[in-house]
């Protein structure tokens, strides 16, 4: 388990005793839609009373702690405003650590997501890890694809594998991308070497890293077929970083480049502005079903209205994460989603109005304000 | 519900069996369309365009410019008519196509249509040429010698968009120039072209080989390539990323015209800003966002109004507002797809956290309604909105610090809707061309660019022809050759 801290020792704003209360009801097997409300709930009060721009926000839409009822009435933030507010119910100051975003899409400025302590993210991580990506197995030797933790202190993603590296890698577990970018060399090392002993191997990382990596080791002819037991990790899609490909094409060469069965390549949908994050059961059909842990929830909504879609329609992805404690529960995202039974398929992200006109988009004006 | 079916391109000489064909379906207002559109491989490309090519060569190539005025203006007559069954087809399926309400598509059609009739059509021609008999012949030119103007053998368009009947537009001006035409649709609007081809051809039989229109799914290099290769001359419409892409396949010896998007905007002056006028303009503003839900490149993103007039920024943005619930009345905007959908939900959301740090920012239009007003008390740097009836209202001292707001964008300036003075309309038209705007139109008339205007500027005609000179000293050398030399 996480390194849980003391709540008596956390920051002031901070109410402790929910975050007790959130940590003993993430340690439940399974919650109802009554129990995951009624805390959204007590989190919704806590984040309208101690967090004024979120207040007001929620205000103009008439909703209050008064008139929300249910975990589907809370009103969803979009992912900019963690750029444009400070989402905060602690002062940022005395917040343990703040994650930001990668600043892709809007120039420089980067959204901001502070955690007055890890013991949340770091519970709701280890928990869901250990079920959906370790799945029964208590430890495994670990290659990861990013940098650590030190080198990109405000990732999420860097701290999360960190995570997964303390509480779930063997010792032989090491980075394969610094300074000097990826080290495919030396991890093909460690995969013939695996391959040898018979060692199952997890390797984890950027999606797009993994594209750097079948592009230099098809260029050398390299290929593995790594022990059972071994599985994949990759997360984030190629955001411009990498050639792009579909999906279908890059399960199929990720699958036969490393020998693992698509059903061990697992994908991981994450956010920084969420605490929590999806998985699939493998990639052996495309699209995957995505899931979370039952202290999240997920809506799919017509951005315009907000309203819910009709089930199997095509909508934006809205999710409840209670790991969100001190930022707000509800967040409106860019993705596009379908509801299915026991999950939601990923559709890939809203991109706007692009290629339908011959006006000017936000989205290729951002891209050429960077350039 | 009913499906209809509709078949896109125009392909002379290519049998529909010998062709393997893909669907598009569009679904609006409780009516699905399924085009059927052709994909030719890059094979059956390369001979489509030497067929046209060889064709324009015998046929268009030998006309003069009038003979294909009157072409087109018969042409366009037809799809005048109401009663024409092309106009009909077109009136009926491009609002399932494009989702636009179907009374604005009709007279959005009738309107630009207007600009091709003949007269029209010979201004453009006298816009580019001061003597367009020089698109038909070698004509004395003013330094000595004799010109003459060559169009392209073969002159292939790229178009994008959904914006009903632009493709009309490149395809004429190649027409004019005598090109042999091929021409490639959007997946968002496939329809409109492919018609106008299939009545050009039924108009005036001759030049029923001289175009083709095809479609390929954007971004395939093998089709591009293959046919780029037969062009003397790409023009292609659509965002930057897509000119970039179809550049690197257009052979360094074939000349590109890339038209991108582009950002207009429009200025309210104090002028404007009575009782009385203030209510026009603002339902002339209204008309300008409203048309064609801004997918144009000439539709306004931000309007900059003046501060000290009877009607202050603030008033004006509420009356651009009211307008524009009414417009919405009459034009509904069209069913936002979800991508579209989720834009505004963005900006608006955006717009709205602005409010709650910038004092003097508000937001007007429910969640719901199909339209935004964001007002600003303070000038901004032009930016884009999400479209879509989203517009910013943004407050200025002066209309000439709009200039300072502007000069980022220089490259994706086009239109300015501008209400002044005749003195400041003068002295604002410098310092805009300077800043890269290059078209400044009344507010109102945004969306409707007059019959022979420089599209981003250019030459539509000129920039595409290849000038031929004979040197007064040939014509003086070849006397010393005459069998009457004496």
């Amino acid at each position: 388990m996480a390194n849980v801290k003391d709540p008596e020792s956390l920051p002031q704003g901070l109410a402790s005793d929910l975050v007790e209360a959130l940590l003993v009801f993430m340690a439940q097997a399974d919650s109802s839609e009554d129990e995951f409300s009624r805390l959204a709930l007590r989190l919704f009060a806590h984040q309208f009373q101690h967090n004024l721009a979120f207040q007001r926000f929620c205000q103009q839409r008439g909703r209050t702690p008064r008139t929300v009822k249910g975990w589907r009435d809370i009103p969803a933030v979009i992912i900019n405003a963690f750029k444009d507010l400070t989402l905060s119910c602690v002062p940022p100051p005395d917040c343990e650590r703040v994650f930001m975003t990668s600043g892709t899409t809007r120039g420089s400025v980067r959204g901001r997501h502070y955690h007055p302590s890890l013991a949340v993210y770091d519970a709701s991580m280890t928990r869901n890890f250990s079920q959906r990506f370790m799945q029964g197995t208590g430890k495994i030797r670990m290659g990861i694809l990013f940098p650590d933790e030190v080198a990109m202190p405000n990732s999420s993603l860097a701290h999360y594998l960190a995570l997964a590296v303390r509480e779930f890698g063997t010792p032989g577990s090491d980075y394969f991308l610094g300074p000097q970018g990826l080290d495919s060399a030396r991890l093909g090392e460690v995969l013939a070497q695996v391959q040898a002993t018979g060692e199952p191997f997890a390797l984890l990382g950027a999606t797009y890293s993994f594209v750097h990596l079948m592009d230099e080791w098809q260029q050398r002819g390299q290929s593995f077929r790594l022990p059972p037991g071994s599985r994949v990790l990759d997360t984030g899609g190629f955001k411009g970083q990498s050639r792009e490909l579909p999906m279908e094409e890059f399960y199929a060469q990720l699958s036969a480049m490393l020998g693992i069965d698509r059903s061990q390549c697992i994908n991981m949908y994450g956010m920084t502005e969420l605490s929590t994050q999806f998985y699939d059961a493998g990639n052996a059909t495309l699209p995957s079903v995505k899931s979370g842990p039952h202290w999240i929830r997920s809506r799919v909504v017509d951005p315009l209205s907000g309203n819910e879609v009709a089930f199997g329609e095509r909508g934006i992805l809205a999710h409840c994460d209670l790991g969100n404690f001190n930022s707000v529960t509800t967040i409106l995202t860019e993705d596009v989603g379908v509801a299915v039974a026991g999950g939601f398929l990923l559709l890939g992200r809203a991109e706007g109005t692009q290629a339908r006109g011959c006006s000017l988009a936000v989205e290729d004006f951002l891209r050429a304000a960077k350039a | 519900m009913s499906t209809i079916k509709a078949v896109a391109g125009y392909l002379p000489g290519l049998k529909v069996e010998e062709l393997l064909w893909q669907t598009l379906s569009f679904a609006n207002r409780g009516d699905t369309l399924e085009v059927a559109v052709p994909a030719l491989s890059p094979a059956q490309l390369v001979a489509l365009a030497e067929r046209v090519r060889l064709a324009s060569r015998a046929t268009l190539k030998s006309m003069a410019v009038s003979q294909i005025i009157a072409v087109v203006d018969r042409a366009i007559e037809r799809l005048l008519d109401p009663t024409d069954p092309y106009r009909q087809e077109a009136e009926k399926l491009l609002p399932i196509i494009t989702g636009y309400d179907p009374e604005m598509v009709r007279l959005g059609l009738t309107g630009y249509l207007k600009t091709f009739r003949a007269p029209q059509l010979q201004r453009f021609v006298a816009e580019d040429f001061a003597n367009p008999k020089m698109l038909d012949e070698f004509q004395p030119a003013p330094k000595g010698g004799m010109a003459r103007a060559f169009g392209p053998e073969l002159m292939v368009h790229i178009w994008a968009g959904n914006v009903p009947g632009l493709p009309l537009w490149s395809l004429i001006s190649g027409l004019l120039v005598k090109a042999g035409n091929v021409g490639k649709v959007s997946s968002a609007e496939p329809l409109m072209a492919s018609l106008f081809a299939r009545l050009l051809a039924e108009v005036e039989p001759q030049l029923a080989d001289s175009l083709a229109v095809v479609w390929w799914k954007g971004g395939d290099e093998a089709r591009e390539q293959a046919l780029f290769g037969q062009a003397d001359l790409v023009a292609a419409y659509g965002g930057n990323d897509s000119l970039a892409q179809i550049r690197r396949q257009v052979p360094i010896t074939t000349r590109f015209l890339p038209y991108g998007h582009k950002l207009s905007f429009g200025m309210v002056g104090r002028a404007a800003l009575d009782a009385r006028r203030a209510v026009s303009t603002a339902r002339s503003a209204a008309y300008d966002v409203g048309r064609y839900d801004q997918q144009g490149c000439y539709s306004p993103q931000v309007f900059y109004v003046e501060r000290g007039g009877k009607v202050s920024p603030q008033e004006f943005a509420q009356y651009l507002a009211h307008e524009l619930a009414a417009f919405e009345h009459k034009f509904p905007r069209r069913v936002l797809p979800l991508e579209d959908a989720a834009g505004v939900a963005g900006w608006r959301q955006t717009q709205e956290l602005k409010t709650f740090s910038h004092a003097g920012s508000t937001l007007l239009g429910e969640a719901g309604a199909a339209w935004s007003v964001a007002y600003a008390d303070a000038a901004q740097p032009l930016a884009p909105c999400a479209l879509n009836r989203s517009i910013q209202v943004l407050a200025v001292e002066r209309l000439e610090d709009v200039v300072a707001q502007i000069a980022g964008q220089r490259a994706f300036l086009q239109t300015v809707g501008l209400a002044a003075a005749p003195k400041a309309l003068l002295q604002l038209a410098e310092a805009l061309g300077q800043a890269g705007a290059t078209r400044i139109c009344a507010i109102g008339a945004m969306t409707a660019p007059e019959a022979g205007w420089h599209h981003d500027g250019r030459f539509n005609l000129l920039d595409l022809v290849r000038l031929v000179e004979i040197e007064q000293a040939a014509e003086t050398a070849a006397e010393d050759f005459a069998p009457y030399k004496d």
